[in-house]
């Protein structure tokens, strides 16, 4: 939960809009603004605040926020 | 064989007989046969040796990157398969151009590839690629363990030649599933071929006859003639290639198989981005999944410069894929400029539009459509030009006030020919619309409605088919097919 809440103030910060409410269930068709080229501003700054990395791999299957919040669960878990 | 050719139709009903009349479990065997006959008729028994090995390559690849339980043995296992594939295709689409480079750096006379064909190895080699890739990020969970059904999902012969370029999980688990006669999508598989047929002999070569006099007599034409023939030819391509996607389209409804849209209105794109999510979509799809997407998620330390840097190098591959010349090498880095650019102002122009109190006008969405169209048409002239120098020719001419113009310059002031390029592009539309209101109406089971909707898809078929025996001109062949 921790981490979805996080995650949620770097959507807002990223996506420049504070009325941003993210899900598990959230993709990129969800929030206005999210596409291929913003994509890559909101994953450098995941990774900034929470201290990881992610692969190439990690992120290419990544499908929706639910994906997102396992993977850094467990690079935050140090899996 | 080509979809416009009669033979084709004898082709398409004696495989849907037999295709009809065989057992389920079989059914993937008559698919594959007529495939594999299909792509024969091109009368190059090399390429059918080219899809073997490329479906031998990727299916043996699909199941050895399954297999392993290290992370790196799987990533060696999709490289040797993808390299292996990219290879073939590289060898098979620039041989004769490196053929040709070999004899003028040493002063030979050779002619061995000049006769090469690659026709279809782009599009089923990309699928192959993406094949593994998605066995690989795991996208698909299990690998095809049938080779007979996995060769099929390559070679399918309503997309083998110019696509779509269908995913794995859309297509594959389609020519599993047993067939049933469907009234209806037998009837919409029909409409959409022969929208395609009219598409391209009624339309798009119609087009053509007027870009083809302009580009290959460049140098006699300026101004608003000159223009018009860079339209013609936006319009020619476009209808040309959709045409073959309907036509594929509707072969694929026919045998209960629904292949990807790669079309959706894209010349009304409000912007270049806007563009390539319309304009043949699973191939933009393919080179964002597996270009750019793995260039910017690797440069992503470079920020907003390393998403630039992927766009350029993602479209500068798109357009030497397009062949081994200047033209599509511009053609492919003007669509990277253009978007590449965009990622830097494209927020300076939002706050703008924003600032202005113009972001929902429809004046200012119709000014986006036409400066998006006029970027694309631009591009185009160096796609077309039958050398760069001629391109250059084009977009300096274009500016040139012609005083001795007449309207005889213009082949399309022939008023029958105006004519019949007004009735069908508003026969294209309307049915558009009739479909449109038919879906509408499904879930009100309206029968009267039905009925009206029915009756005029039906007249509508039938001028398209009148047009297409009385008016269509005599067809040239696919652009894209030579990709």
């Amino acid at each position: 939960m921790a981490t979805e809440e996080t995650l949620n103030q770097i959507f807002q910060m990223v996506f420049d809009d504070d009325c941003i409410q993210i899900y598990p269930a959230t993709t990129a068709n969800d929030v206005d603004g999210w596409d291929s080229l913003s994509h890559v501003n909101l994953i450098t700054t995941i990774e900034a605040k929470f201290s990881i990395r992610f692969t190439q791999k990690e992120l290419l299957k990544q499908k929706n926020v639910g994906d997102l919040i396992a993977d850094i669960d467990r690079k935050l878990a140090g899996n | 064989m080509t979809f416009t050719s009669f033979t084709f139709y004898l082709f398409l009903t004696f495989v849907y007989l037999v295709f009809y009349w065989t057992a389920d479990r079989w059914r993937w065997l008559v698919l594959l046969t007529a495939s594999y006959a299909f792509y024969a008729t091109f009368k190059a028994p090399y390429l059918l040796v080219v899809l073997l090995m490329v479906t031998a390559i990727s299916y043996t690849c699909g199941l050895k990157i399954a297999a392993q339980q290290q992370e790196s043995a799987k990533k060696r296992w999709l490289w040797i398969g993808s390299t292996a594939c990219v290879a073939i295709l590289v060898l098979m689409k620039y041989l004769p151009f490196l053929e040709a480079q070999g004899n003028n750096l040493l002063g030979l006379n050779t002619a061995i590839t000049r006769t090469l064909v690659s026709i279809g190895v782009s599009y089923f080699t990309f699928q192959a690629i993406s094949y593994m890739a998605d066995i690989y990020l795991e996208i698909e969970e299990e690998p095809e363990r049938h080779f007979g059904r996995y060769a099929l999902y390559l070679a399918f012969f309503p997309k083998l030649l110019q696509g779509p370029i269908e995913r794995t999980g859309d297509l594959l688990p389609q020519l599993k599933k047993p067939y049933q006669f469907d009234y209806d999508a037998m009837l919409s598989g029909m409409i959409l071929f022969t929208l395609g047929l009219f598409k391209k002999v009624v339309v798009a070569d119609r087009f053509a006859l007027y870009a083809d006099q302009v580009f290959n007599n460049i140098h006699d034409y300026t101004g608003l003639p000159l223009l018009l023939g860079i339209y013609a030819y936006a319009f020619q391509i476009y209808f040309d290639f959709s045409a073959y996607t309907d036509m594929a389209r509707g072969t694929g409804r026919i045998f209960g198989i629904n292949l990807t849209e790669n079309f959706n209105s894209p010349y009304l794109a409000t912007s270049i981005a806007d563009f390539w999510r319309r304009w043949h979509i699973s191939f933009s799809r393919w080179i964002l999944d597996y270009i750019f997407k793995p260039l910017q998620l690797g440069w992503r330390d470079w920020g907003q410069t390393g998403t630039a840097l992927a766009l350029l190098v993602t479209f500068i591959i798109s357009g030497i894929w397009h062949g081994a010349t200047w033209g599509f090498f511009i053609w492919g880095l003007l669509h990277g400029i253009y978007l590449a650019s965009s990622t830097y102002y494209k927020p300076y122009q939002k706050k703008l539009y924003k600032w202005l109190g113009i972001e929902k006008s429809c004046w200012l969405k119709w000014w986006q459509m036409f400066v998006t169209f006029h970027l694309v048409s631009f591009a185009w002239v160096f796609f077309r030009a039958n050398s760069v120098g001629n391109a250059l020719t084009a977009v300096f001419s274009v500016f040139k006030v012609n005083h001795s113009f007449s309207f005889n310059q213009l082949l399309i002031s022939d008023l029958s020919s105006m004519f019949v390029i007004l009735l069908a592009l508003a026969l294209v539309h309307l049915l558009k619309i009739v479909h449109q209101y038919k879906n509408r109406i499904d879930v009100n089971c309206l029968s009267a409605n039905h009925l009206i909707v029915h009756t005029l898809s039906v007249v509508i078929i039938s001028i398209m088919f009148y047009l297409v025996i009385f008016c269509g001109v005599a067809t040239k062949s696919f652009i894209y097919t030579q990709f």
